[in-house]
């Protein structure tokens, strides 16, 4: 599996580095609009699951080098769980890209006296802080999410293929379990207790906002990238195993 | 249909019926070897099943029937993980340089760095001299010739013992051909090694195959020895009289007798060129090409 992971990181090096560039470029429009720099991280992180899964996907059909690989000493098992490999760490690697170029803005502009504000909005702060962790965690568990929905799809289908179905599966995925649970009638007054929910909603939201909720907030969304990309690389492997390339 | 014997050396490919199903087409009982120390060049026509049974040896489809073996390993293998031993001795080349395009030349070599542990980063520098292949160039960025030379170049630095080359000298130029055919003849002379070429490109296999092997509509047609083929076997351009003198004769027995009909003649496929010559002085009959052969095969009749 390492051997495969190599290669698929040397294939996708350059491009990892134009989309740290790209996210830093959203992320500059996104800050200026949100006024903070919270979200950075987050930008980085999903950008780097979800492009990273997509462009992946997008070589293995360029120039057959797909089939090609399986030529060289890897097995298609060893290509599965590489590509997982290789989505996680640009993922991680986005989030901490991100981290770190916060927390240089923070120390420039505590040192430093920055025009139009600048120093002001970027000035360090618990509270910012704890957004940005939240958010580069909350971007993490996304983006995992989209990443094990597409990969095992990409597996199956090639790239080309897929883009076909992804549009409608991924609105599958989303909208069905509402139309379903509007069309039971499970969300009509009295069948749920929706205000004993909301108030439950409200008081985890509450407590997400607690030091020590960003932290257990933190935890969770580890655990939950870690086992819904577990699940989708399992997927991914029978998927693999039985196509026809 | 004829077939060559290669029980006698090691057998590095061995094709023990293969089979496969496709809509509209079907590998059907694709059954040769190839032995150390050989180069076997694999003909046919366009979807006559050439790549298909290159991608069933390497593992690279699962059979509907047959099986394959490479190095003596089961070719099902080679697409598990125990299977990465074995193709660490295999140079692959497909018709195309086989890499994402922006890839730049130093980077291929360092994706195959990855991959075998073999790898020789010296002898693809020396091969990247030969060839005069920019380093620094994309993959996109190259010619066709210089994407082949460039495989080629991978596929010859890792230690290979066995290479199997899927229209590899597609696109070169015939001086570029000629020093790939002689790269080719370096690394079979070595010991233990041997080559298993598809071709479109006869005049290669001329130069280099020991023996030819044909497949058409998926199945073998032919497996002779090239010498077999270009030394003893001869193309008689009859004209009609000399055609029926021919199969009068029974110097070919009828059942044998392979001819072709032109605009301007008859070619007919003589087994012994010479013996032909002593009975039939005054019918012109020429040194047999592989081109010829498998023309007179696949699109002769028999009388």
């Amino acid at each position: 599996m390492k051997r495969a992971f190599l290669i698929e990181m040397t294939v996708l090096k350059s491009y990892v580095r134009q989309l740290v560039g790209l996210g830093f470029f959203v992320s500059i429009f996104v800050s200026i609009g949100m006024q903070r720099i919270v979200s950075v991280p987050g930008v980085l992180t999903m950008m780097m699951f979800m492009m990273g899964s997509m462009s992946a996907a997008a070589y293995d059909e360029q120039s057959g080098w797909g089939l090609f690989r399986l030529t060289m000493p890897v097995s298609r098992r060893d290509v599965v769980l590489a590509r997982y490999g290789v989505i996680l760490s640009l993922g991680v690697v986005g989030a901490l890209v991100g981290l770190v170029a916060v927390a240089v803005l923070t120390v420039a502009a505590t040192a430093v006296e920055l025009p139009a504000g600048l120093s002001a909005a970027l000035a360090f702060s618990p509270e910012n802080m704890q957004a940005t962790l939240f958010a580069s965690m909350f971007c993490m568990a996304m983006g995992s999410t989209i990443s094990s929905i597409v990969t095992p799809i990409y597996f199956r289908l090639g790239q080309t293929k897929a883009t076909q179905y992804i549009p409608m599966i991924v609105l599958l995925i989303f909208i069905v379990p509402f139309l379903v649970l509007g069309g039971t009638g499970v969300l009509d007054a009295g069948s749920v207790h929706l205000e004993g929910i909301m108030r439950v909603l409200a008081e985890v939201l509450a407590f997400i906002e607690t030091p020590a909720g960003v932290a257990a907030f933190s935890g969770a969304a580890l655990v939950f990238v870690l086992a819904v990309l577990g699940i989708s690389a399992t997927v991914s492997l029978k998927l693999y195993e039985s196509r026809e390339l | 249909m004829s077939f060559a014997s290669s029980e006698s050396a090691d057998v590095l490919i061995k094709a023990s019926g293969l089979t496969k199903h496709y809509d509209g087409f079907s590998l059907q009982g694709v059954t040769f070897a190839v032995a150390e120390g050989e180069v076997v060049g694999f003909v046919g026509k366009n979807g006559a099943g050439k790549s298909t049974t290159i991608k069933a040896l390497l593992g690279l489809i699962k059979l509907d029937g047959g099986a394959g073996a490479v190095l003596g390993h089961d070719s099902a293998t080679l697409s598990h993980p125990e299977g990465a031993r074995i193709k660490e001795q295999v140079g692959v080349v497909f018709d195309t340089i086989s890499m994402p395009g922006h890839l730049k030349v130093s980077e291929v070599a360092r994706v195959y760095e990855c991959a075998f542990a073999t790898w020789d980063q010296r002898a693809f520098q020396s091969y990247l001299g030969r060839f005069e292949l920019p380093a620094d160039k994309a993959v996109k960025d190259l010619s066709r010739g210089m994407g082949m030379k460039l495989s080629l170049a991978c596929a010859l630095s890792h230690g290979a013992q066995l290479l199997i080359l899927d229209e590899a000298t597609a696109g070169l130029d015939p001086m570029a051909r000629d020093e790939v055919l002689d790269l080719l003849r370096e690394f079979v002379a070595e010991p233990g090694r041997a080559v298993l070429m598809s071709s479109h490109i006869t005049s290669d296999l001329d130069k280099i195959a020991d023996r030819v092997v044909c497949i058409d509509a998926g199945r073998i047609v032919f497996d002779r020895y090239k010498d077999e083929i270009c030394d003893q076997m001869g193309v008689a351009r009859c004209r009609v009289a000399d055609f029926e003198a021919i199969a009068a004769s029974s110097i070919i027995p009828e059942r044998e007798l392979v001819y072709l009909r032109h605009d301007y003649g008859i070619d007919v496929l003589v087994p012994d060129r010479f013996a032909f010559a002593e009975n039939f002085p005054q019918v012109p009959c020429d040194r047999m090409t592989i081109d010829d052969y498998l023309a007179l095969t696949l699109k002769g009749g028999v009388r």
